[in-house]
């Protein structure tokens, strides 16, 4: 019997011919990144047992997304502290506020992640390495284990193949594929808790901003990884970036999968997410028309350039509704950057939308640009459970940066295609 | 290692199937709050579910749940549980608890499918977690689950992932460090 791609990935860095599902493995990461919310809890807990040394400090990598304004002066001691452990500890990948942007956008856009890297981090949405044929575990509060040794115990978690079939209508993103993948998989009662979600099937159609979105929904349903088998243009511009060589990895034809699913994608429709969970998704006919007061296109689910692509081909050239705001925060400091020479920055400024600082945005719990009680929002952020970002009592719509975009220009929930907006690479 | 008690044997708390860990388990400002000292946790271990549960258990006694215990990713509730010498058996439980639960040493069988027929609350029972050895000696019922895995027993008997570090550094200082602090 063969192996999962990730069986393959996490025996290459364990060191062994082959692992199989609930094997208990102590993998060696290729490198290590946490964001600035575990920083200072790692380092106190080490400091607690006397370890004042980091495993390995070229392959760690300590990223600032959760909240880069500093928007508390809790925050504002908290990155000194940071810098000073930086110091301390002699970390070599340190990216500041204001530097590189979301831990699980820019080390993929930046090549540090590449296809069949394994590596550790101490937040769930590092499945979006998933998106580029890599595998990333998330290990909470543990990841100060794996400071210190440079490993920590690892579960093999089954895989669950999901074969997608049919091209995806105009207007439909990757984005509203996996909102339907998690309400259908909810909906058949199964359960992803510690699973890797593989997709497989007419993958070729999802750009690589697409295959991040695609990772994004199954995480909230408690997957531990989701896993797309990278497509020559993928690889391509892998190649392109990478800072070092890589081998991409696929699974075996024999490979054993605890389910082996499909889904026809054709049929598929743009998706409004109901407030309380990723699987609460409705076609968008259900809610079109419903006013809006928020709006938001970012986060680790939809802050890729493609997807800042998508919604600026809706904003160009129109402005945010009355009584509206737009926020939109780029997933990554290369996206700011590129914006500002593709014009893409021109575009959401003179549409009234407010550009901020690359990172996790509104959706790191609302420290920015929250909503009130009884708003509306509508937005592409990872998650949206009661009061994800701010009051309890306010509806937190999720939609693809297209349905946003639409909707902030309408200041109603709209269906991205009104617009004539169809997916990148296609003729708008 | 050989020291470690992986045999618990006392009353059976019985809960039902979905309880959370944020509220049911352990009140939410102690979790929002991180408090971690036992002193804090003690008292409030499954108040809302049995009000006075921390003074109704002894060191030995065992939690048995149903499906999908203790959802969440955070420890709280199981310091208290280790606190109080408590052991825990599972119909199933999500991934990231019975991490969380391991982390702070708890002996936590994860995967009983059914055992919530084979006991009732304030029966006595005994479990080895080293080899899932179980009893239900006023039931006269014996059984045997998935114990805790070989591999992740060290882990367990130094009391979780601290007394690993602990340990681990003992092992791996650096000689020149050792010498000179001595």
């Amino acid at each position: 019997m063969g192996m999962t791609a990730t069986e393959k990935i996490l025996a290459r860095a364990s060191r062994r011919d082959r692992v199989r599902p609930g094997d208990i493995v102590f993998p060696k990461p290729d490198l290590v990144i946490v964001h600035d919310g575990l920083v200072v809890s790692s380092k106190a807990e080490l400091d607690g047992v006397g370890i004042d040394r980091v495993f390995d400090t070229d392959r760690i990598y300590f990223v600032t997304d959760h909240d880069v304004v500093y928007t508390s002066p809790r925050a504002v001691e908290r990155g000194t502290q940071i810098r000073k452990i930086v110091k301390e500890w002699g970390i070599k990948h340190f990216f500041d506020v204001g530097q590189g942007g979301h831990g699980h956008i820019f080390p993929i856009q930046s090549g540090v992640v590449t296809p069949g890297t394994f590596y550790f981090d101490n937040d769930r949405h590092c499945t979006n390495a998933g998106g580029i044929g890599a595998v990333g575990f998330r290990v909470g509060t543990e990841i100060a284990t794996v400071l210190a040794t440079g490993t920590v115990w690892t579960k093999v978690p089954p895989t669950i193949r999901l074969t997608l079939k049919g091209k995806v209508k105009p207007g439909v993103f990757g984005r509203d594929v996996g909102f339907r993948i998690v309400q259908d998989l909810a909906r058949r009662g199964i359960d992803l808790d510690y699973r890797v979600l593989e997709l497989a099937g007419d993958l070729e159609q999802f750009d690589l901003g697409e295959r991040i979105a695609l990772c994004s929904s199954p995480t909230e349903m408690r997957a531990i990884g989701v896993f797309i088998p990278p497509s020559e243009r993928i690889l391509a511009e892998a190649k392109a970036r990478a800072k070092r060589p890589f081998e991409p990895v696929f699974s075996d034809a024999d490979a054993e999968y605890e389910l082996d699913l499909t889904l026809d994608v054709s049929e598929i429709e743009p998706q409004v997410v109901l407030t309380g969970g990723v699987e609460r998704g409705v076609d968008i006919a259900a809610k079109a028309g419903t006013s809006i007061n928020h709006a938001f296109i970012g986060s680790c689910a939809s802050g890729m350039y493609e997807d800042l692509v998508a919604a600026a081909k809706i904003l160009r050239g129109r402005r945010v509704a009355p009584g509206v705001r737009l926020f939109v925060v780029p997933g990554s400091e290369l996206n700011t950057k590129r914006m500002q020479t593709d014009g893409l920055m021109q575009v959401f400024v003179e549409a009234g939308a407010m550009v901020m600082p690359a990172g996790c945005g509104i959706c790191s719990s609302g420290k920015m640009g929250p909503v009130h009680s009884g708003e509306v929002s509508i937005s592409t952020a990872a998650d949206n459970v009661v009061g994800r970002f701010g009051a309890k009592d306010a509806e937190l719509f999720l939609a693809s940066p297209a349905t946003v975009a639409a909707s902030a220009v309408t200041g109603v929930v709209t269906d991205p295609r009104d617009f004539q907006v169809f997916r990148s690479g296609e003729a708008a | 290692m050989s020291a470690f008690q992986w045999k618990l044997a006392g009353r059976c708390h019985k809960f039902g199937h979905d309880i959370p860990h944020p509220g049911p388990v352990i009140p939410k400002h102690l979790i929002a709050g991180r408090y971690m000292d036992p002193k804090d946790l003690v008292p409030h271990l499954f108040s809302e579910l049995r009000p006075g549960f921390p003074d109704k258990c002894k060191p030995g006694d065992i939690i048995v749940t149903g499906r999908n215990f203790g959802m969440g990713p955070k420890m709280n509730g199981y310091i208290a549980m280790q606190a109080l010498g408590l052991g825990l058996m599972t119909e199933t439980m999500p991934f990231l608890a019975y991490r969380a639960a391991l982390g702070v040493g708890l002996r936590v069988l994860d995967t009983c499918p059914g055992i919530l027929n084979l006991v009732e609350d304030g029966d006595e029972i005994e479990c080895d977690f080293s080899t899932g050895a179980f009893a239900n000696r006023t039931r006269k019922i014996q059984k045997t689950f998935d114990p805790i895995p070989e591999a992740l027993r060290e882990l367990v008997s130094l009391g979780g992932t601290s007394g690993f570090l602990r340990q681990w550094w003992e092992a791996n200082r650096p000689r020149e460090t050792a010498a000179a602090r001595a």
